[in-house]
């Protein structure tokens, strides 16, 4: 036999040839573009963006002013019955608004934007990095630690999510928002938990893993180099929909009165304080809630989009 | 099966045991009980705190109380339950009877609703993927998942109840009404139903005319305040439940199946009349008792005309059966709205699971109670259809793609028959797995749903136990919404035997 | 027209044709042109073969006779089904053809029956569908067509559930389903691909049947030319879309024309012709010098398999036998045999029941981690599935390096010279480096996998099924490849595979295997040419051998073994 021949490069070959120059694309190349292309989600992302940006930079962030001159905690004369002055083109002097005493609305509901994206933001991220964990060794390890740690997880969901993030807010309130995202990431790692040890325990016995076992590689170096990045696509998804889903929670929290504490501001908060004004003044339950919906509907549009992006199985083709 | 859904059960409690000490710790520490006594002015502040003390034990240790707690709850096995009283005293079982009832009516109700919904619009999405369609209820249940309960309850109780309780006054259409409606139905319709375009436009065509005449006809009468259905509607409604689930199911070549049903639906209409004096002024046993019989007939019937195919017959007769018992009673309660409205003329209240001291008869009442819970039922609905529609896609999706619905196309079945007796059963299996999940989910959406609409249920009942730091009632929350928990992923399981016979034993 | 096999009834009108017929399907990356102008057409009581390999389009030339390829697809050109041209049927009248007129037997038994329906339902579906008989008679016809297709105790297995069947007789009830409304023309779509060689054996016997008792015309659909040599009246050969040849099936078999016949025709591994086929002499094993010890010596082996609420089940009972160094022995045997189990519990990823495992002198699975780890840097390991074997976030170059670098051998840039030495030993440019897995085709990633597995040059290599999931062509050459690479590293190996040709091609030693233990072991001359015990002929006697002459004396042959073993032959049972 000649050694020299190169397969798939005689014509009754099935097997492609590799092509040499063509540009090579890893698979999180792939997603990208994939993720690009969903119109959906990328409207998506500039509406979330755009919202970010705004909050951020109109009334400032901590000791950084910002462009919008109004405070939130301070009230002015009622203008016009504080009607909100937004136009198509100009904002006016109260774009959203003023409240029952006369706060500027627009500064408030900035505010409580910031406070919700925040909260919301940090339990996404806190309850990913709880539940990969979980999940992972979990799925990995099986055994008495799957045990143990499955039982934990029924044990958290047993109790239904809004009552138990409830009752530790209460516990933890006055603590400001980064304790309550905590309590809140702490009652929402369970789903993510669940998923991930579904994806691990089917990776395991996946031949490749297989083989890395068969080689001599630590646990620890399966799970993080080889298990894990194969799962980050759930992973993502997940942590993108636990964002739009902690929006929610911190807001009803909130409108129950067991979330964020007044002097600070949320949007639940805010409808909770103002619903009773709906007849009077429907602006101060509009925005706020428009603001939740808005946020929650981008995220979860970038989470569809990713979810396409990562698992293109149901793509469609073109016809 | 008995032995697996015996340790799962067993698992189960276990569980409940250990979220019930998580929580009861919690609660206990979440606040300072005497918070409202130390803060007030009253002379005997000091005598206060100390009774409420020695009343709620407060002197004791976590674990005595607990304790005491689970031994009261454990005479629940004697049907003796003893679940505390709240800090004022009141017996907390007594409280719950009333709450309990009320809200898992609601989230029954809702879920239900949602679960049929759900899986019929996943499933028409799911056949018409990237369809104009398609898109529309995707758009939609990605709104509808990001929708605040408590805004859209609020947004649903000052235009759903009160613009319907002002209309209701006068309720009539404006022609401009009447042809929005009948454009946006006819759209929807056509869309829904497909085909090329030439079958789109006459669906759409026929629904335009029947709606818009039908509102007509509506308005001009004022029907909504005296509304009827009568026999025709009840003949003409059965014979099209017997027709279709039969062209549905088995086909409409299978005669024997069809004249079973429709035997079914004429032993229906004789009985309307027959037991009319009976349900003018029943109990619900006896409604209950009417029901049953009538599903024993409907299948009885079957299994006697079914020849060849007795199975099917009879199982499809029952529905039939079912379906005509409930359409009499439909008939029954839609004869009594005008009366229902002369005693409460704004049909919908916005506050209350019920209308307090409310004076009229069954029909009536139960009116009543329908109409209130309306709304709630809506917002819960709303929010958990959207993911039962978005699973229900994605598992026919995935079932559509597998080979045995190549092998059933492959056979020539049509396909109604593909989608309905081939896709449809193997896609149920994942679903019955987000049933249990939801039903916690919805428990959770219920407490605010209940607070905008000023129902005394469970969420009341938990949120005044945590705001006063008071363990028992917010124990007794738990205890029902755990148990609930369990029961729905029995019955999850217990589904997932029966659609699959892979894991049967 | 000399063989004795092609009866073609000579003035009958063809029951399926195909003219100039034309697919193309619109994806994501443009068309694609999958097949381009052929025109073949069968015989009633003919046999039709259409062969090749992935990618070919035999399967979409199938799917088009039922029009039942995706709403992407454009067609072109005629179908014929008796008279009927399918191209211009409503969805109505192509309803009615599917199953009355052509029927369909399709490649995996495991997923075409529906899993919630009972196999009765699913057959009278059909009878009452196309109004040959209903409710009770059709419960008896159901009945009567699994006896039809050899199937035990029928009666009962209407009423069970496809879980509860084994794969042959699945694939006989797929068949039983396809027969239901006696249509003239079948397409056997890879019918026994998913199967265990006497398995196919029988499924091929009932089809055969099926052409002579009923004069069905049938269209083969396969890439195995032990199938074609077995079972064709003519042969039809595609590739990439084209027939490039046609004729009987002694032509196409004995005298091909073209080019690409004759390389898959040569790609081919023939049982009882040895490695010699493709030009390689087999080196003696050389005995054991004192103090070296076997690359694996396995005594008394249970492995067993804990279920829930059931007792264990035992994969792998009481099985000895042992592999010396540079020796490459097979382990065959049928699904369930044991096989995989055997193999992976040599690699220590499954536990032992009881029995020692010795590698290379070692006990696996009672030393300590650090001795384990400097073993395993010692053994290597490919695996069956091209598809999953490898990491898809690792690009080429880290899946090959990554033992080294597991085991911390060298630095970055002797690991990068190492890898480039392998790639050029397993015949991939140098260039696929920075690709990843999911651009390149199976058998240049089981490349990759042999590439890994001796990248730390083991003395022991497991070897699991690991051309089973390729082509014909595809798999000759990697065979070749690791018979070289044998050759020049010396490695003692197990080669897992339940193809006994391919076991033939490159064992100095076999093990047979069913139901977890042992049946015979030998040399390979003494158990593929002399075997001993009745499984191991059974097992020889069902692999059919792509010569269409030869294989008649086989099958004759084996005909022979099952009246002498006592057994039946698999036909149509017609009352």
């Amino acid at each position: 036999m000649s050694n020299s021949q190169t397969p798939g490069s005689d014509s009754y070959s099935i097997e492609a040839e590799i092509p040499a120059n063509t540009k090579t694309y890893s698979q999180g190349q792939l997603v990208f573009r994939r993720f690009v292309r969903h119109k959906g989600a990328m409207a998506s992302l500039i509406v979330l963006l755009f919202i970010t940006l705004t909050a951020i930079t109109s009334i400032g962030v901590g000791p950084l002013p910002g462009w919008w001159d109004k405070d939130y905690t301070r009230a002015t004369a009622v203008l016009d019955g504080g009607r909100p002055t937004i136009g198509f083109f100009s904002l006016g002097e109260h774009p959203f608004g003023q409240d029952t005493i006369g706060k500027d609305y627009f500064a408030l509901v900035m505010r409580g934007t910031q406070i919700s994206l925040l909260v919301a933001v940090t339990v996404g991220v806190l309850s990913t990095i709880i539940g990969t964990i979980i999940g992972a060794v979990a799925g990995y390890m099986r055994g008495w630690i799957e045990s143990i740690l499955m039982r934990l997880t029924d044990l958290v969901i047993v109790i239904p999510l809004l009552a138990l993030a409830a009752v530790i807010a209460k516990a933890a309130s006055d603590q400001g928002v980064f304790v309550l995202a905590l309590v809140l990431a702490i009652v929402t790692w369970t789903g993510l938990a669940r998923l991930v040890r579904g994806e691990v325990l089917s990776l395991r016995e996946r031949e490749f893993v297989a083989a890395a076992r068969a080689v001599g590689t630590s646990p620890a170096r399966i799970i993080f180099k080889h298990i894990l990045p194969n799962t980050i696509g759930v992973i993502i998804v997940s942590a993108t929909l636990s964002i739009a889903s902690a929006i929610l929670l911190e807001t009803s929290l909130s409108y129950l009165g067991f979330g964020v504490q007044s002097p600070d501001v949320s949007l639940g908060l805010l409808i909770s304080q103002y619903q009773n004004a709906f007849l009077t003044r429907p602006w101060l339950f509009w925005f706020p809630g428009i603001m939740i919906l808005l946020i929650a509907l981008s995220i979860n549009f970038i989470g569809d989009g990713l979810r396409d992006a990562f698992d293109p199985r149901q793509n469609r083709s073109k016809d | 099966m008995t032995k697996y859904i015996l340790r799962r059960l067993g698992a189960s409690f276990l569980v409940l045991l250990g979220g019930s000490l998580l929580l009861y710790v919690l609660t206990i520490n979440s606040d300072d009980p005497l918070k409202d006594l130390r803060e007030s002015n009253a002379d005997n502040r000091e005598y206060l705190i100390q009774q409420r003390t020695e009343f709620m034990g407060l002197d004791q240790p976590w674990y005595v109380r607990y304790w005491d707690w689970l031994t009261g709850v454990s005479k629940c096995v004697t049907l003796n339950c003893d679940l505390g009283t709240n800090r004022n005293g009141v017996d907390v079982g007594s409280l719950l009877g009333n709450a309990a009832s009320s809200t898992l009516r609601l989230v029954v109700l809702a879920t239900v609703l949602a679960i049929v919904i759900g899986i019929v619009v996943g499933i028409l999405t799911a056949i018409r993927q990237y369809s104009g369609f398609d898109y529309s209820v995707t758009f939609l249940a990605f709104l509808f998942f990001s929708l605040p309960v408590f805004w859209v309850a609020v947004l649903l109780k000052e235009f759903a109840g009160i613009q319907f309780n002002n209309w209701m006054q006068e309720p009539t259409f404006s022609p401009v009404q009447i042809i929005i409606t009948a454009l946006v139905l006819a759209l929807i319709l056509s869309a829904v139903l497909g085909g090329d375009w030439k079958r789109r436009a006459a669906t759409a065509g026929v629904t335009l005319v029947f709606v818009a005449s039908a509102m007509t006809y509506f308005s001009a009468v004022e029907w909504f305040r005296r509304p009827l259905l009568g026999f025709g509607f009840v003949a003409i409604v059965g014979i099209a439940a017997a027709v279709g689930s039969t062209t549905l199911f088995v086909g409409f070549k299978n005669r024997r199946v069809l004249y079973s049903t429709l035997a079914t639906v004429a032993a229906g209409l004789v009985s309307y009349f027959a037991f009319r004096g009976v349900i003018e002024e029943p109990t619900w046993p006896v409604l209950i008792g009417l029901f049953i019989m009538s599903l024993v007939v409907g299948g009885l019937i079957g299994w006697f005309m079914g020849g060849y195919s007795r199975k099917p017959a009879a199982a499809l007769s029952a529905f039939v059966g079912g379906t005509m018992a409930l359409l009499t009673a439909a008939d029954m309660a839609v004869s009594h709205w005008a009366s229902f409205l002369s005693l409460k003329p704004r049909p919908i209240s916005t506050i209350g699971s019920q209308t307090p001291n409310f004076s009229g008869g069954f029909w009536e009442s139960l009116l009543d109670v329908g109409a209130q819970i309306i709304l709630p039922t809506i917002v819960l609905t709303l929010i958990s259809v959207a993911s039962y529609t978005r699973y229900t896609r994605s598992s026919m999706l995935e079932v559509m793609n597998q080979d045995y619905i190549r092998t059933a196309r492959s056979k020539g079945l049509s396909e109604r028959v593909v989608i309905v007796k081939h896709g449809f059963r193997n896609a149920l299996i994942p679903i019955t797995t987000i049933v249990a999940f939801d039903f916690a989910g919805l428990i959770g959406g219920a407490v605010i749903t209940e607070k905008v609409f000023g129902w005394k249920g469970m969420g009341e009942l938990f949120e005044t136990g945590l705001r006063t730091v008071d363990p028992n009632p917010v124990m007794a929350f738990f205890l029902v919404t755990g148990t609930a928990a369990i029961l729905m992923n029995l019955l999850a399981d217990l589904a997932y035997a029966a659609l699959d016979p892979r894991i049967r034993r | 027209m000399t063989s004795p096999q092609s009866r073609v009834p000579v003035a009958s009108e063809p029951v399926l044709e195909f003219d100039n017929l034309d697919v193309k399907f619109g994806t994501e990356f443009g068309t694609v042109h999958a097949v381009k102008g052929i025109s073949i057409h069968v015989q009633p009581g003919e046999v039709l073969a259409l062969v090749g390999e992935s990618g070919s389009g035999k399967s979409v030339t199938s799917m088009t006779a039922l029009g039942l390829l995706p709403s992407n697809a454009r067609i072109g050109g005629d179908i014929h089904v008796i008279d009927n041209q399918v191209t211009s049927m409503d969805d109505r009248q192509l309803r009615r053809m599917r199953g009355n007129d052509v029927a369909m037997v399709f490649q995996e038994p495991m997923t075409a029956l529906n899993p919630v329906l009972m196999i009765g339902k699913q057959l009278t579906e059909s009878l009452e569908l196309h109004d040959v008989a209903h409710g009770r008679e059709a419960d008896a016809r159901a009945v009567e067509l699994l006896r039809m297709v050899g199937i035990p105790e029928p009666e009962r297995r209407v009423k069970q559930f496809p879980h509860e069947l084994s794969g042959g007789q699945r694939q006989r009830v797929v068949i039983a389903m396809a027969l239901a409304c006696d249509p003239r023309v079948i397409i056997a779509d890879e019918p026994t691909t998913a199967l265990d060689v006497t398995v196919q054996a029988e499924i091929l016997d009932l089809l055969r049947s099926l052409k002579e008792k009923l004069n069905t015309g049938i269209l083969l659909i396969t890439h195995n030319m032990g199938v074609v040599a077995d079972m064709a009246d003519r042969v039809a050969v595609m590739f990439k879309g084209n027939i490039v040849e046609e004729g009987t099936a002694d032509e196409v078999l004995n005298r091909p024309q073209h080019e690409y016949t004759k390389r898959l025709l040569a790609a081919v591994p023939h049982l009882g012709r040895g490695p010699q086929q493709f030009g390689f002499a087999q080196k003696a094993v050389e005995p054991l010098r004192p103090g070296q010890s076997l690359a694996l010596d396995v005594q008394n082996l249970v492995v067993e398999y804990q279920r829930v609420g059931k007792t264990p089940f035992r994969a792998v009972d009481d099985v000895s036998f042992s592999v010396a160094p540079g020796e490459i022995v097979g382990l065959v045997g049928e699904s369930g045999s044991g096989k995989s189990t055997i193999a992976r519990c040599s690699l220590g990823l499954i536990p032992a029941h009881s029995g020692t495992v010795n590698i290379l002198g070692e006990d696996l699975h009672s030393i300590d981690r650090k001795t384990e780890k400097a073993l395993r840097k010692r053994v290597g390991v490919v695996f069956q599935d091209p598809a999953s074997s490898l990491n898809p976030r690792f690009p080429i170059g880290d899946c090959i390096a990554e033992p080294l670098v597991v085991h911390k051998v060298g630095n970055r840039a002797s690991q990068l010279a190492r890898v480039e030495e392998l790639l050029d030993a397993v015949e991939l440019p140098r260039n696929v480096i920075n690709r990843y897995p999911h651009e390149l085709s199976g058998g240049q990633r089981q490349r990759v996998s042999i590439a890994r597995a001796l990248v730390l040059d083991p003395e022991f290599l497991v070897a699991d099924e690991p051309t089973s999931a390729l082509d014909v062509s595809v798999q000759a050459q990697v065979l070749k490849m690791f018979l070289a690479l044998q050759e020049r590293y010396q490695f003692a190996c197990i080669f897992v595979s339940h193809d006994l040709a391919v076991i033939d091609m490159l064992a100095h030693r076999v093990v047979v295997l069913e139901s977890g233990a042992i049946v015979e072991q030998g040399t390979r001359q003494q158990v593929l040419g002399n075997p001993q015990q009745e499984y191991t002929k059974r097992l020889i006697a069902a692999a059919p051998v792509p010569e269409p002459g030869e294989q008649r004396r086989r099958r004759e042959e084996r005909y022979r073994l099952l009246a002498q073993l006592g057994d039946e032959r698999t036909e149509l049972k017609l009352n």
